[in-house]
């Protein structure tokens, strides 16, 4: 039994029967150890999106497994929390109980729920901001909220779908450092999609770079540089320049692709 | 230079802006004075200029000019007939404002619980949405007067019919309402719900009832008035009480200023039971802006 997650020889054909199939992953493996922080890198629509909901259990691959700490992934789980781009928050809920949705529904007492969105809001950085509906929030706001949500439940593997992309610049770069604090003092996995090269250089012990659709591996980056990283340091520009290679490849790829059809 | 120059204007600055805030406050009530004042106005310079007969179009000084002479016409009850009835008051007027409004709102409640159990039941139960969406579909254009003879049919004379019929104005409609909005419930929120461990039933309660209920107040708030006017039909036809069978009377005895006070009644009245319903729905669905609320 391997501890973590596995995935092998995934594929996922969207719309597999009809008349016009889309494959969106084909023939993927990825393992992610306890712990690590990968973040996938690729341009958009190329199926990291989709590999991320077959990990979460909302969708099935139509080929391979997904296995998680040795066990078939088949369901949703709060062990696996996916954080979309929108933090989706319940707008009829306050932050608060937003936060302590999983909880509640897994029958805890409204003390422990009461005690567990105090220390939750201090570890986001949200204080004070437990009454407050979603609407009055920032979207950095809303987006700590999220995560304090995701993190209720101590999942094993936080999933990431583009977390930041909805964010202006200053406060992406800010939540790149809480995300990385909190990822350390919960030793949870995290695997990140994003399309940015900045944001997977900053964050991954890890990057693997996707091709255009349908999404396989082209490249495994891993980065021992200590964080927090300078963006400035030769070895990392040295990176991004690698990054931007492959990627460029692929941009191009699928650019050509949307001109042939 | 000293401090009571400075404060002069401060004070006045005060006073000024708590005229202005006055002002802003009374600014939709002017509006809709107004808005009448010009139909008002219009109705009074036709009859001055006599293109309006008094007798079939009498304009509002004249059918508001003799109130007790109206008054007496209405009886909660239902009991003398109207037509010649002595006494009555003020209090017999609002008694029959009341019944009427008892009718909307009871069968408004019901229409709009029933429809959103209905509906939510179409989407939960496979099986149950199968068999009944296709019948509401069915059901949904016929109009509420085609339901009149039904009613009177199945319930007889009297509240029940009234009742009916309201309910039949928006069951429908209000059904296929719930359904579209439990179809455009924001995927992410069941996601979410699916992550964090919700069943199917868990999923209905926590996340689709709250998600689905601010759009369905507003289409049952545009329905408001449908059964209103489905209220009166009902009352002119198998009640025997209410503002409806006022009206009914004062077209069979040729009483144009009683038609024309009914039916400023009716107006107000509906008019009042939106504004309440819009309150309703700010009070008790906080979560959607006031900006979506909509209207005046």
């Amino acid at each position: 039994m391997t501890l973590g997650l596995k995935i092998t020889n995934v594929s996922k054909t969207w719309n597999p029967d009809g008349a016009d199939p889309v494959p969106a992953v084909r023939n993927l493996t990825l393992d992610v150890a306890l712990g690590e922080f990968v973040v996938l890198l690729g341009p958009s629509g190329c199926g990291k999106s989709s590999l991320l909901y077959i990990v979460a259990g909302l969708e099935d691959a139509t080929e391979g497994s997904v296995t998680f700490d040795g066990l078939e992934v088949t369901e949703p789980s709060p062990e696996r929390s996916l954080i979309f781009q929108e933090a989706s928050l319940y707008p009829w809920s306050t932050v608060q109980d937003n936060i302590t949705f999983g909880l509640k529904i897994a029958g805890q007492s409204p003390k422990k729920q009461e005690e567990a969105a105090e220390r939750l809001l201090r570890l986001v950085g949200l204080v004070g901001a437990g009454e407050r509906r979603p609407h009055e929030l920032s979207g950095g706001m809303r987006q700590r909220a999220a995560l304090a949500r995701a993190l209720a439940m101590e999942p094993k593997v936080l999933l990431m779908d583009e977390p930041f992309a909805a964010l202006d610049v200053q406060t992406r770069a800010r939540m790149q450092g809480h995300l990385l604090n909190i990822w350390e003092s919960s030793k949870a996995s995290v695997l990140l999609v994003t399309h940015s090269i900045d944001e997977a250089l900053a964050l991954a012990d890890r990057v693997v770079v996707f091709t255009a659709r349908p999404g396989q591996i082209k490249a495994e980056i891993p980065i021992t540089a200590p964080r927090p990283r300078d963006m400035r340091s030769p070895e990392m520009i040295e990176l991004a320049r690698q990054c931007e290679a492959l990627l460029g490849e692929e941009v191009e790829k699928s650019f050509k692709e949307q001109e042939l059809t | 230079m000293t401090d009571e120059t400075l404060e002069t204007p401060l004070v006045a600055n005060r006073q000024e802006s708590f005229g202005m805030r006055l002002l802003r406050r009374m600014e939709p009530v002017l509006w809709v004075m107004a808005s009448l004042s010009i139909f008002v106005g219009f109705w009074e310079f036709a009859w001055w200029r006599g293109w309006a007969n008094p007798l079939l179009l009498p304009p509002p000084h004249i059918f508001l000019a003799n109130l007790p002479d109206q008054f007496r016409f209405f009886d909660p009850g239902g009991t003398r007939a109207g037509a010649l009835a002595t006494g009555g008051s003020i209090f017999s007027v609002l008694g029959v404002i009341a019944w009427s409004s008892l009718r909307v709102t009871v069968g408004l409640a019901l229409g709009f619980l029933l429809s959103l159990a209905i509906g939510i039941g179409i989407r939960y139960f496979r099986i149950f949405g199968n068999l009944v969406l296709p019948l509401v579909t069915m059901l949904a254009p016929i109009s509420p007067v085609a339901w009149l003879p039904v009613a009177v049919f199945i319930f007889g004379i009297g509240n029940p019919p009234a009742i009916f019929l309201v309910f039949i104005a928006i069951f429908f409609i209000m059904t296929l309402a719930t359904l579209s909005q439990i179809d455009n419930v924001p995927v992410h929120y069941i996601q979410l719900a699916r992550i964090m461990g919700c069943n199917k039933r868990q999923i209905y309660r926590h996340v689709i009832l709250p998600a689905i209920l601010p759009e369905l107040f507003v289409t049952l708030r545009m329905n408001l008035f449908a059964a209103w006017m489905v209220v009166l039909i009902a009352e002119a036809v198998g009640v025997g009480s209410g503002l409806g069978q006022v009206t009914m009377m004062a077209r069979n005895t040729f009483n144009a200023s009683l038609v024309f006070f009914t039916m400023t009644l009716i107006g107000l009245t509906g008019f009042a039971f939106d504004q309440t319903l819009r309150y309703v729905q700010r009070k008790v669905l906080w979560w959607v802006g006031p900006s979506n609320v909509g209207g005046l």
